[in-house]
């Protein structure tokens, strides 16, 4: 009688077996390594704005604090995008006929506001507020990375849930005292761990477990 | 028909490919855009609610209220503390109001009848010639007709309007007026006094056809003072009612009777006859008689502090009767001095109109098309003037048979100024400018007049300016500020001794008498549109989505019908096709009908639902009809109900506690059964040691469903529909359970909020295998809607069905009918998520509000203060308490220690953190008592 398979057969099909099983394994995992990429997550991703405003020469270069464009950051949750009038407080003085501002200009004459293009974003039923991890001593950087040094904002953090709990659940290695919050520059010290526990202490950051309890962002 | 061309492999392949292509790209984030302001406003907070105090009206008193904005976006109605006929509190229709706002189905343009669509200027243009005419004829042709006004501002329009035009009329159409009590003061004192009882000084009430308790603009003030009064058992007193079909008040009496309307006279005649009236003695049903004896007794022992109160449809010989009691009780009521100036009525219209009499009709606010009774024909009517125009949010009834139509600003688009019914008056101040193009009362007044085109808000302020002394400004930002202004309240007068009228005589029984009643939903049918009230269900019925002819068992039987049979109610040759529900409660040969459905021109949320009463109404009898033919038809109809599609026999007691006044004494407060023994480790609390509960006084609750409402406004809950209720799906977090020990015929009724009870050893929770619903620190029963994958195992498990399903995308993708319209998604609170498809909900004990609270006092370093719930902030009664078990002195805790406190089935070792106190009943030993 004539073999129909090979001695070869076997091992074929031992493998076609063994790959049958891991398939949904590599899936999975696949999977969750495109929710962590940062081709989902959209980090590091810079989008074009109407006007190319640079945070590098705002920040960086002139040394503008964070709050006088973002008035809201210390009182409310959204930490407010400046209007048109703020620009305009210095630019009707300098740089008045820069080819670069006339959006702007346009934006004040015919008090039409400027579409920017939101680059942190949240998904909706995540409530994010920033005066409290301010107020908490969580630095503009911690999350926002050095946007001293942006020509265009992008977003540094991956933004993702298992991003934010790291910080929930330890949240010492992430806090500074509260007035270098606002500090681009701050580097934290050697002894980062002990004083960021010294601080969640003195600012009452709460215990681990309830900070990475669903209902302190989901409602 | 050629036979289709499959596609070819290649085509076919290709365009499977396409929408593998085209899905992943679905797949991807939506780029979002941040668009800021040009110009800032100052002291604007992005995304953070900002309160303005105005004033809502109702039938045309005033209620004043807190408008909640976000962003420019008005998003919920909250009650003003500071106003008299608000108390901080809020009922269905206020909170329904932001709906109305949004309503797609407003009018956008000015319409011309023949035209359609035509400009404002046209609208002008058109109005100058019959206004000229008018003018130049000191207005002999020039008729308007409004409905009830208390606005000072538009009162002083129309009288100046009227100074310069002699000859021009002022009518006024309110479809649940006091018409009757103001004639019936008229024969007891001579003079048009409109009485205001204050129940918070009465011990004994008896109610004969009036529903004080029920919807009504004066419905929060009466409500707050009689359950407020009662919260001491000392002052407990006792409330007799006397009625045609049960009604709230009906439920919360500690006595009470089902009433044929035709007794009516009789019962208040021996009343009265107990005081000394000397009446002829009339001749009553036994049972009549014997609740009439009792109430006397008790409201002669109680003098100076006993008060009767009669239904506005009956007739004003009783109201007349009524006072002369009243008087003779040296009862608590405030009298107020008649309107001035007087308007005429509406029947004193249709005569002009017949009489070719009126070349140009001006109807602003109101829809008489509708309401007005049928025997006036107004439709008919109105087509008799030679120029007819009506101003008006929706295009109704009315703006279907005038010549123009102009759309009229929502309350919270204009600026105005509103009465409450004690006189207090309240500024009205726009939270937004016009969604469509309207304008308001005040500015379209100032149209007929002629006067030069000025804006609302400067009109508003005329009125005021000698009010405000020198320092105006100051004055008026104070005013909009507390949103009342200072001592505007009337004085009450003394209205002189009270004289005997002389009683109709007892009408003989001829078909069914009909009593047509506010619905405790649509009101008048002005908020038919809305899809909140359509979907609240009715505080008695629970009926959704449509009204019903109440009857008794024993009168349905009699008439071989059931419930659901549609049958033909006639009268005088009109006839209307109504669907019967059997309620308990009912008099014999007796009915009910509520008013405001059946419109053909509502909208497309309120067009051709239910019946319309106002078909049958006639000019002398608006609201009781004596001799009702009833035809059955061959064909059935659904009552909708939210409630009674189970019936639990004999738990009734075990679920709904009731303690009669003299056993209060010996109650003790059952806890949650923390001592039983259970398998799941004891809560125990977190670091930041809150616990949240709520405390339900299921005695104050009057089941006026305002904290239904509340909290579908404050957490974006969605409509679902009649055909989802049909197949018994809701959506509501909160519902007002009616439960009934008593017999049909003897109704021992009371209500009782459900929210979620966020037990401790929760049932739901255990049963998720995606962990979506889980436990907080705080004590929080939370659903995580991202996690949830619908299995609905958790619904299964409740055993207080306080959970609830998005079988579809009823708030994202696939609404009902226009609540998906993107206007109708501005009022959606930007803090509370708008659930998807395939998720669970429910109460989150307004989880959004503690966590604002929490947020703010970690920003600013303080400790968390009070956190109220949208479902108490709006409660009238002040029956629901949300409080912090862990605050030391918290009200919660000594609520949680009050003789009546009991949980909502605690044997089943749920340990609940909502509980109840047990409903408290005063009966009369002489009826047989109950409870």
């Amino acid at each position: 009688m004539v073999q129909i398979f090979r001695p070869g057969a076997d091992t074929v099909a031992r493998l076609v077996l063994a790959s049958l099983a891991a398939a949904p394994v590599f899936g999975v995992g696949l999977a969750y390594a495109y929710w962590r990429s940062p081709y989902a997550t959209q980090q590091d991703v810079t989008r074009e704005q109407p006007v190319p405003f640079s945070h590098e020469h705002h920040v960086g270069g002139l040394g503008i604090d964070c709050r006088y464009c973002h008035t809201a950051v210390e009182k409310a949750a959204f930490p407010g995008i400046p209007p048109t009038e703020t620009c305009m407080s210095c630019h009707s003085q300098i740089w008045t006929n820069a080819p670069m501002l006339a959006p702007v200009r346009t934006s004040l004459a015919e008090g039409r506001p400027l579409e920017w293009r939101k680059v942190h974003t949240l998904p909706h039923y995540v409530y994010f507020n920033h005066a409290v991890h301010v107020a908490k001593g969580v630095g503009c950087t911690t999350c926002h990375g050095p946007i001293q040094t942006m020509k265009l904002v992008r977003q540094v953090a991956p933004l993702t849930m298992g991003w934010c709990l790291d910080c929930h659940r330890d949240p010492a290695p992430n806090l500074r005292p509260r007035e270098a919050v606002f500090d681009v520059t701050w580097t934290p010290p050697p002894d980062q761990r002990a004083a960021g526990a010294r601080l969640a202490q003195a600012y009452h950051v709460k215990s681990p477990d309830r900070l990475s309890e669903c209902s302190i962002c989901h409602r | 028909m050629p036979p289709l061309t499959p596609p070819t492999r290649r085509t076919a392949l290709g365009l499977l490919s396409a929408g593998i292509a085209a899905g992943l790209g679905a797949c991807a984030k939506p780029a979002e855009e941040l668009v800021p302001y040009v110009v800032q406003p100052e002291r604007l907070l992005p995304g953070v609610p900002v309160r303005y105090a105005t004033a809502l009206s109702l039938g045309g008193w005033a209620r004043g209220v807190h408008a909640i904005a976000v962003d420019g976006r008005p998003i919920k109605i909250e009650g003003n503390p500071l106003h008299p006929a608000s108390l901080g509190a809020t009922d269905v229709f206020a909170e329904a109001a932001i709906l109305d706002l949004y309503d797609p189905d407003r009018s956008r343009t000015a319409t011309e009848r023949a035209t359609g669509i035509a400009a404002w200027a046209m609208a002008e243009r058109a109005l100058a010639a019959p206004l000229a005419q008018a003018r130049r004829e000191h207005g002999s042709g020039l008729r308007l007709l409004t409905g009830r006004v208390t606005s000072p501002t538009q009162i002083r329009q129309i009288a100046a309007l009227l100074t310069a035009l002699p000859e021009a009329r002022w009518h006024v159409h309110e479809p649940l007026d006091d018409a009757n009590a103001l004639r019936g003061a008229d024969l007891a004192f001579g003079r048009r006094y409109r009485a205001l009882p204050d129940p918070g000084r009465a011990e004994t009430i008896l109610c004969v056809g009036a529903d004080p308790l029920g919807p009504g603009p004066d419905q929060i003030r009466f409500s707050r003072a009689f359950m407020e009064r009662r919260r001491d058992p000392a002052q407990f007193g006792r409330l007799y009612v006397a009625e045609t079909a049960l009604t709230q008040s009906g439920v919360k009496a500690d006595a009470r009777h089902a009433l044929a309307p035709r007794d009516a006279a009789g019962l208040l005649a021996a009343i009265a006859n107990g005081l000394g009236a000397g009446l002829p003695v009339p001749d009553l049903p036994a049972e009549t008689a014997r609740f009439a004896h009792a109430a006397a007794a008790d409201l002669t022992r109680a003098d100076g502090r006993a008060l009767v109160l009669v239904g506005e449809a009956h007739a004003p010989e009783l109201h007349a009767l009524g006072h002369w009691i009243n008087d003779r009780l040296k009862a608590p009521v405030a009298y107020r001095p008649p309107d001035d100036p007087a308007p005429a009525d509406l029947a004193a219209l249709a005569a002009d109109l017949d009489r070719g009499a009126v070349s140009c009709l001006a109807i602003l606010g109101c829809n008489p098309v509708h309401t007005a009774p049928a025997d006036l024909a107004l439709a008919e009517r109105i087509g008799r003037a030679g120029f007819s125009i009506h101003a008006g949010t929706h295009g109704d009834e009315t703006a279907g048979v005038t010549h123009w139509h102009l759309p009229l600003a929502h309350e919270l688009e204009s600026w105005s100024d509103l009465r409450a019914p004690d006189g207090t008056a309240s500024l009205v101040q726009p939270l937004v400018r016009p969604l469509y193009g309207g304008r308001s009362v005040h500015e379209i007044l100032a149209l007929l007049a002629g006067e030069p085109a000025s804006a609302g808000h400067d009109i508003v302020r005329a009125t005021w300016r000698d009010r405000g002394g020198d320092d105006f400004e100051g004055w008026w930002r104070r005013a909009l500020h507390d949103g009342v202004i200072p001592d505007s309240a009337t004085a009450p007068v003394d209205p002189g001794p009270a004289r005997i009228p002389t009683l109709p005589g007892r009408a003989p029984v001829t078909g069914l008498a009909v009593e047509l009643r506010p619905d405790p939903c649509l009101y008048d049918g002005r908020y038919a549109n809305n899809a909140w009230l359509q979907e609240c269900p009715k505080p008695v019925s629970k009926q959704v989505w449509g009204n019903a002819l109440a009857l008794s068992a024993t009168e349905a039987a009699r008439r071989g019908l059931a419930s659901g049979d549609v049958v033909r109610l006639g009268m005088d040759g009109r006839a209307i096709e109504a669907v019967v529900a059997i309620e308990s409660g009912v008099a014999d040969r007796a009915g009910a009908l509520t008013l405001g459905y059946g419109r053909p021109r509502a909208g497309a949320i309120g067009n051709g639902i239910g019946a319309d009463g106002y078909r049958l109404a006639t000019a002398a009898s608006p609201r009781l009809l004596a001799g009702v033919s009833v035809e059955q038809l061959d064909r059935r109809d659904e009552v909708l109900r939210t409630q009674n599609y189970t019936q639990i026999e004999g738990e009734t007691r075990k679920l709904f506690r009731q303690i009669a006044l003299a056993d209060l004494q010996d109650a003790k407060p059952e806890g949650i059964g923390g001592e039983r023994p259970t398998l799941l480790a004891p809560w125990s609390g977190d670091a930041d040691g809150h616990a949240w509960a709520m405390v339900i006084d299921t005695q104050a609750c009057i089941g006026c469903n305002a904290c239904v409402v509340a909290c579908q406004s404050e957490n974006n809950v969605p409509v679902v529909g009649p055909e989802e209720i049909a197949r018994g799906r809701m959506m509501h977090w909160l519902r007002v359970d009616l439960y009934d020990s008593g017999t049909p015929d003897s109704v021992n009724a009371g209500f009782q909020p459900v929210p979620c009870m966020h037990c401790e050893h929760a049932p739901c929770e255990p049963v998720c295998p995606v962990a979506a619903s889980v436990h907080d620190g705080e004590g929080l029963n939370l659903q995580v809607y991202n996690r949830c994958v619908g299995t609905r195992f958790c619904e299964a498990n409740c055993p207080y069905k306080v959970r609830r399903f998005n079988f579809f995308g009823y708030a994202d993708g696939q609404p009902y009918a226009t609540m998906g319209a993107e206007s109708v998604k501005a009022q959606h609170n930007p803090n509370v998520t708008v659930r998807a498809r395939g998720v669970m909900e429910k109460c989150t004990y307004c989880i959004q509000r503690i966590a604002n609270a929490r947020q703010e006092a970690e920003r600013d370093g303080r400790p968390m203060g009070a956190v109220a719930t949208a479902c108490q902030s709006a409660c009238p009664t002040r029956a629901i308490q949300f409080g912090d078990l862990a605050r030391p002195g918290d009200p919660v805790l000594a609520l949680r220690r009050d003789p009546r406190h009991y949980a909502l089935m605690e044997e089943l070792n749920t340990r609940p953190r909502t509980t109840y106190l047990a409903d408290l009943r005063a009966p009369n030993p002489d009826l047989g008592g109950r409870t």
